[in-house]
């Protein structure tokens, strides 16, 4: 079983020449050539809330462990953005139509992925986040 | 202001159902549809297990940007550890630290500018580390 990622930005104007990205990673356990073999699925979300909310809950077990996230805000407000935190430190946002794919560590219990919808009111509406967790090992997750 | 697209296209079997994701975003300036005008790509060689600042907020002049980040290494062993936070000169001790890149892996991610972007080679035999920041 295989899990693979494909990478491509193009662009034809930031620089004098054209600019083209392209690169695939397997996913794979840590240290290893053996593919991951467990995942969260792909999750849908709507969000409102303008303080953190769990995304996705460490679990020190996981430290030493792969895992590969996916995160896209699905909004179409370009103005609406998610704030990205890691234990409290802030990553970025990711704007209407953003996507991230970073591994995560989870160097202890605080080290949950978190999002808010920072900038969120009654009058926006909520912002639809998916997400994604490719990782291994039964007991990665707190709840598992 | 340019065009830039960053795509993503995820495929697994892990599950009875394969799962099948693609997605293209537009890179624009933040809360805008402004595209962006700058970019920077770099690749370096590490010789050290040192936590070095890989980008640093002073290097990017806005409070929005995208990251790539890409361990080109075929062996599947060695990984870097990357991490965000306040750094110093090289005293790691207020990082958070983000995941490991294996060899082969990548990793695409806005950054909010607040604080550099560190990375820590697993070996210290030439570990090659390639990135690109647009903003």
């Amino acid at each position: 079983m295989a899990t693979t990622a494909t990478f491509t930005l193009t662009s034809a104007d930031i620089a004098g020449d054209p600019v083209n990205v392209s690169k695939t990673a397997t996913c794979t356990k840590a240290g290893a050539t053996t593919d991951l073999d467990q995942t969260t699925g792909l999750n849908r979300v709507h969000l409102r809330s303008t303080t953190n909310k769990v995304l996705l809950a460490a679990n020190a077990e996981g430290n030493d462990l792969s895992a590969k996230v996916y995160i896209i805000n699905k909004a179409t407000d370009p103005t609406l953005y998610l704030t990205v935190t890691i234990n409290a430190q802030t990553i970025g946002k990711l704007y209407a139509g953003d996507w991230m794919f970073i591994p995560w560590s989870q160097t202890d219990t605080s080290a949950d992925i978190e999002v808010a919808a920072t900038n969120w009111t009654a009058s926006t509406g909520d912002i639809p986040v998916e997400y994604a967790l490719f990782h291994e090992d039964t007991d990665f997750l707190t709840n598992a | 202001m340019a065009t830039v697209t960053a795509a993503i296209a995820l495929s697994s079997d892990i599950t009875d159902s394969n799962i099948s994701v693609s997605n293209t975003s537009t890179l624009f300036t933040a809360g805008t549809t402004t595209g962006l005008d700058t970019m920077t790509s770099v690749t370096k060689v590490l010789k050290s297990t040192d936590q070095v600042d890989l980008i640093t907020t002073g290097s990017v002049s806005t409070t929005h940007a995208y990251v790539y980040i890409n361990n080109p290494s075929t062996d599947h062993t060695e990984y870097f550890t990357i991490a965000i936070g306040n750094a110093g000169a090289g005293t790691p001790t207020d990082t958070e630290e983000i995941g490991r890149l294996y060899g082969g892996d990548f990793m695409w991610f806005p950054w909010d500018v607040d604080d550099d972007i560190c990375v820590t080679p697993s070996v210290s035999t030439d570990m090659t580390v390639e990135y690109m920041v647009f903003s």
